[in-house]
């Protein structure tokens, strides 16, 4: 089953904790630009980490 | 390995896979990139086969991201979960036979120095509990008594993963594991202590629910064993697969623990050493930043 994790992005607050808690590398990147999480979805194990150390609640994941 | 040895000949950009030349222009290699910058550039590791969750492959890509020299870096690994992962990763290393992980890492360094007097060469033992402080204990003491200038890192997940869950010298007492259903009757061994008398000049124990933290202890542990003498880092990352817990709990189980007190962040730095690490600017500017 495929995974999905969607950000919420108006509650993202760029404090990165979601990326440096990944256990797999080169899912989630913070983009400076747009300052918000993104998620390489391809890649994602949906092991729900990320969700469970966001402090505003902006990661869900879901279809692991 | 020289910077210009990764960099992609002209003329072969475009036969080049894209992995490769991903990790030429966006990789780390060259620059002073740390565990705070992650997410903001190609890492050294590919996808690997480790379970969802596993904080041993978090502890893994933390350890990678914060090599102060990657590029010039060789990490002597054992067989368990973590010999998994080496395949995918884009810094030089070798597998050896379990428990023989200080001994192939002493001759190398030795090789290493000789061969290159006058480059810094960092390794790098990596090795999972069972591999360092049950089969292979005899020969990482005997490299931290001749003082080889190694750093040793083992990935405390506190079972013997690979194998399907028996009891290791770091299994808490009382842990019920899949092959080890009556429990275990001894406390953990103390081994960052044991360290610290063998002859390491740095032990540090930290886990990945403090990652820049962790960034900066294998940071300095690398930096302290270029000079000064051994390093060990005991990085507490339990086996959610082993343990039954929840993948996404597996942080709040760390953090748990740590209020429980049965795992402590310690750091022991021997007076030299820390002589040694302020007289380090590159140390200094990642310390003011985290
Ligand atoms: C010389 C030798 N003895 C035993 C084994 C079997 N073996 C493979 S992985 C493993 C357990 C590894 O446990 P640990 O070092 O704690 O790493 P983990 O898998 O938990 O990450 C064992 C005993 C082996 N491969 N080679
Ligand atoms: S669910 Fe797990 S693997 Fe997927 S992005 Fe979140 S932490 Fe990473
Ligand atoms: S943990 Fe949450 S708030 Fe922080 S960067 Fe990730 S998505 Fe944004
Ligand atoms: S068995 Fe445990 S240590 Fe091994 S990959 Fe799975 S979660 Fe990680």
């Amino acid at each position: 089953m495929y995974v999905t994790v969607k950000v919420e992005v108006e509650k993202c607050n760029g404090c990165k904790l979601c990326v440096l808690s990944c256990p797999d590398p080169n899912v989630l990147a913070y983009k400076q630009e747009e300052k918000h999480v993104v998620v390489n979805e391809h890649r994602c194990k949906g092991c729900g980490l990320c969700a469970t150390v966001c402090p505003e609640e902006a990661l869900t994941v879901s279809g692991n | 390995m020289s910077k210009g040895l990764f960099k992609i000949s002209p003329g072969f950009e475009d036969v080049m896979p894209a992995e490769y030349k991903e990790l030429v222009n966006n990789g780390p290699y060259g620059k002073d990139l740390g565990v705070s910058d992650l997410g903001t550039f190609k890492e050294l590791i590919e996808e690997h086969p480790l379970c969802a969750g596993c904080a041993e492959a978090l502890a893994l890509r933390l350890i990678l991201a914060s090599l102060p020299n990657s590029e010039d870096t060789v990490i002597v690994g054992s067989t368990g979960c973590s010999s998994l992962l080496f395949p995918q990763v884009a810094v030089q290393n070798i597998h050896s036979l379990f428990g023989n992980q200080n001994a192939v890492a002493t001759g190398l360094k030795r090789a290493l120095r000789l061969r290159f007097p006058d480059k810094v060469k960092d390794v790098l033992v990596i090795a999972g509990d069972g591999a360092t402080v049950d089969i292979g204990l005899d020969m990482v003491m005997q490299s931290w008594f001749r003082r080889e200038l190694i750093t040793t890192i083992m990935l405390d997940n506190e079972v013997y993963a690979n194998t399907g869950g028996q009891e290791s010298g770091m299994s808490p007492q009382g842990a019920v594991l899949h092959m080890a259903p009556l429990g275990k009757k001894f406390p953990k061994v103390n081994l960052p202590e044991i360290a610290r008398e063998a002859g390491c000049a740095y032990v540090a124990t930290i886990s990945p629910a403090l990652p820049r933290r962790l960034g900066k202890v294998v940071r300095r542990a690398i930096l302290v064993a270029r000079e000064i003498g051994p390093s060990y880092v005991q990085i507490f990352c339990p086996c959610p697969t082993n343990f039954k817990w929840p993948s996404a709990q597996v942080l709040q189980k760390i953090r748990d623990r740590q209020k429980e007190g049965i795992f402590k962040v310690r750091e022991y730095v021997s007076p030299e050493a820390e002589a040694y690490l302020a007289g380090l600017e590159v140390v200094k500017q990642h310390d003011e930043e985290q």
